[in-house]
């Protein structure tokens, strides 16, 4: 039984030697840009953000916890890193909400129609994130479209822009097009019957989705919350465009240290802070979604 | 109990069930049988409540469900594909309906624990719809549809996702159930065999039009139309025309001579009709075995042109002249070789004749 299935995998020489099955070699490309660019750049970084601040270069060699002691025990940070949380949940929150409706919508639709509508929702992305950004300035700004109109209207302005309220519906804007996309799959492939089935028993059109149909869909809601989640807390251009640095998110913060102080361990060091509260969170959020998935696989 | 009043349902400009009639009793195994795409599941989704008919009434117990939901219409179904929960246990999956209707749950456990045992589902009840094999998932979903105690059974093509073997038998345990609970049901199908061995009625569409309501031997030797007929089992149709009617029994002029047949109600002398002779009907008898066929009258001389052996029967077409191609069946033991010449007989009961419609088979 064993040897069957490990030959399945690998093969073996005469000699007795492991060999990858030409199949495995596949994800070698993939392997070599995720070990360059992603993994190395990481163990650099926390490289750096143990090394020394130093005004003549980047940083001195030499060891120090001093980075992450002053940052861990600062207030501000944890403020920043609360506030960058939270816009985060409320984007995946509110894009979940929206996305939903139009995800199971699209779902119910013949192949032709949802494909078009879904070339709709996909449209927004060909234009640039800082184009749609702008969109938004001159929409929410103190003078922009809304402001304007509540002036009309004799009516009290209300401050969209410069805040963490702008900085929310740009994200939101941004980001529920991912949401979409990763709900429609997952919902795609419930079978219609099965509602009709719980209809048939006594459920209600509201107990037929609740009992049923949402609870097959959490994988989507899982998958499209962690993305929405992932893209949201990184976000670098919304922020600092609707949040004119009064809303300082830890992506902001990040870059404020590395390219305009040059304190690159300061830098790194909030990073690698950022990064372990965000895979917490996450961890935290898969375990929750596992228990409500547990009868499916 | 159940009376459907000139329903229709027009999906845009398609119509896919016309003005269709028909009354159901108290108890009664219909099958409704047609081709795919006859109208037949647009039916059984429109007495359940998931489609809206485009016209007409559907009346359960003598009230009016036309427009109420399926939650509110207290019938069963199941599905081709089964639509079991997939995230639900059996026992989950068959006792949903119970807690719908926020039945207690000590007898929501006694009752599920029942027909799980009746079903043959005993030990299963922990285990998801994707551990079980295709008929356990099939008894499944008779189990979550007849816990409920249905007005009517809604059965759409349930076998049709098992292998032959398995539908066979789950055939007959359907037809075992449908005796114990004697609950009125409707099958869909368009598989004859399942609709003659587990129906009272047969209820025959085509092409959204209801063709002919009886009863199973009614719908076999006795079809209407010619499109049932060529619907329902094997039939060779003769073209002939009615040279005189004499006792029940007519004589027809065909292309290969004078055959009696069983004569019928509007097909008067000189009418044009087409004999419906069944394979199984005819009597082969190759040519020189001294086999007397007696002085009866139907005789017919052919040619073997092509055989198949189907285990039971040896399969024949056999050209009786006139370019005429006949499809027979006999017993497999001395068969007839290819190319060899056969004497073919068929009593005057088993040939039936069917109106030549303007509009019908050439």
């Amino acid at each position: 039984m064993a040897t069957t299935k490990v030959a399945s995998t690998e093969s073996r020489t005469s000699q007795g030697i492991r060999v990858p099955s030409p199949t495995s070699l596949l994800i070698l490309p993939t392997l070599v840009v995720v070990g360059f660019f992603l993994i190395l750049p990481y163990l650099n970084m926390l490289y750096i953000s143990l090394m020394t601040a130093n005004n003549q270069g980047a940083f001195e060699r030499k060891l120090t916890f001093e980075n992450y002691a002053h940052n861990l025990t600062d207030p501000f940070i944890w403020k920043v890193i609360g506030l960058t949380v939270q816009l985060g949940l409320l984007t995946v929150l509110i894009s979940l909400l929206i996305s939903y409706p139009a995800a199971y919508h699209l779902s119910r639709q013949p192949p032709r129609r949802r494909g078009l509508l879904m070339m709709l929702i996909i449209t927004p992305l060909l234009i640039g994130v800082v184009i749609r950004t702008y969109g938004w300035m001159i929409i929410l700004s103190d003078t922009g479209l809304i402001n304007q109109a509540l002036r009309a209207l004799h009516l009290p302005a209300a401050g969209l822009m410069y805040n963490s309220t702008g900085v929310l519906i740009g994200l939101i804007h941004i980001y529920v097009p991912y949401m979409v996309l990763a709900l429609l799959g997952p919902l795609q492939a419930i079978d219609p019957d099965l509602e009709s089935a719980a209809r048939s028993l006594g459920a209600s059109r509201w107990n037929a989705f609740w009992r049923i149909t949402w609870p097959l869909s959490l994988p989507g809601v899982l998958s499209g919350s962690i993305l929405v989640f992932v893209l949201a807390i990184s976000a670098y251009i919304i922020p600092q465009l609707l949040g004119g640095f009064v809303t300082i998110t830890m992506p902001i913060l990040v870059v404020q240290q590395v390219t305009d102080l040059l304190n690159w361990p300061e830098g790194s060091a909030l990073t690698v802070i950022f990064f372990v509260v965000a895979v917490v969170i996450l961890a935290a959020y898969a375990r929750l979604m596992a228990f409500f998935m547990r009868g499916l696989s | 109990m159940l009376a459907l009043h000139g329903i229709s349902k027009r999906f845009h400009d398609v119509t896919a069930v016309s003005d269709l009639t028909l009354q159901i009793s108290e108890g009664e195994q219909i099958a409704l049988l047609g081709p795919s795409g006859c109208g037949k599941t647009t039916t059984l989704r429109m007495i359940a409540g998931f489609e809206r008919p485009t016209a007409g009434r559907i009346e359960l117990a003598t009230r009016d469900i036309t427009g109420l939901p399926p939650e509110r219409r207290e019938c069963g179904m199941v599905f081709q594909n089964y639509a079991l929960f997939p995230h639900l246990t059996v026992d989950e999956n068959i006792s949903f309906g119970l807690q719908m209707r926020h039945v207690p749950s000590s007898e929501r456990r006694t009752r599920v624990r029942a027909i799980l045992e009746r079903i043959g589902l005993k030990g299963l009840d922990r285990r998801y719809p994707r551990q079980l094999s295709g008929g356990q998932q099939q008894r499944a979903a008779l189990a979550r549809a007849l816990i409920m105690n249905p007005k009517v059974l809604l059965l759409d093509e349930p076998l049709a996702n098992l292998d032959a073997k398995l539908r066979e038998e789950m055939r007959f345990y359907i037809r075992s159930l449908q005796r114990e609970f004697r609950t009125t049901s409707i099958y869909v199908t368009h598989d004859q065999a399942e609709a003659l061995v587990l129906a009272d009625r047969i209820v025959v569409m085509i092409g959204g039009v209801l063709q002919q309501v009886g009863e199973p031997h009614e719908i076999y030797e006795r079809p209407t139309t010619i499109e049932v007929a060529d619907f329902i089992g094997l039939s060779n149709l003769v073209p002939a025309e009615v040279a005189g009617v004499a006792q029940g029994l007519a004589d027809y002029r065909t292309a290969v001579g004078t055959l009696s047949g069983l004569a019928r109600d509007g097909l008067g002398v000189g009418s044009q009709a087409w004999l419906s002779i069944r394979p199984e009907h005819f009597r082969i008898v190759r040519e020189g075995v001294a086999e007397s066929l007696g002085s009866k009258p139907n005789h017919l001389h052919g040619t073997v042109t092509d055989t198949a052996f189907l285990g039971n029967l040896m399969d024949y077409r056999i050209e009786v002249g006139s370019g005429l191609r006949l499809r027979a069946q006999g017993s497999p033991g001395d068969a007839a070789a290819i190319g060899e010449r056969v004497k073919l007989t068929f009593a005057p009961q088993d040939a039936w004749p069917l109106p030549k419609t303007p509009n019908g088979h050439d």
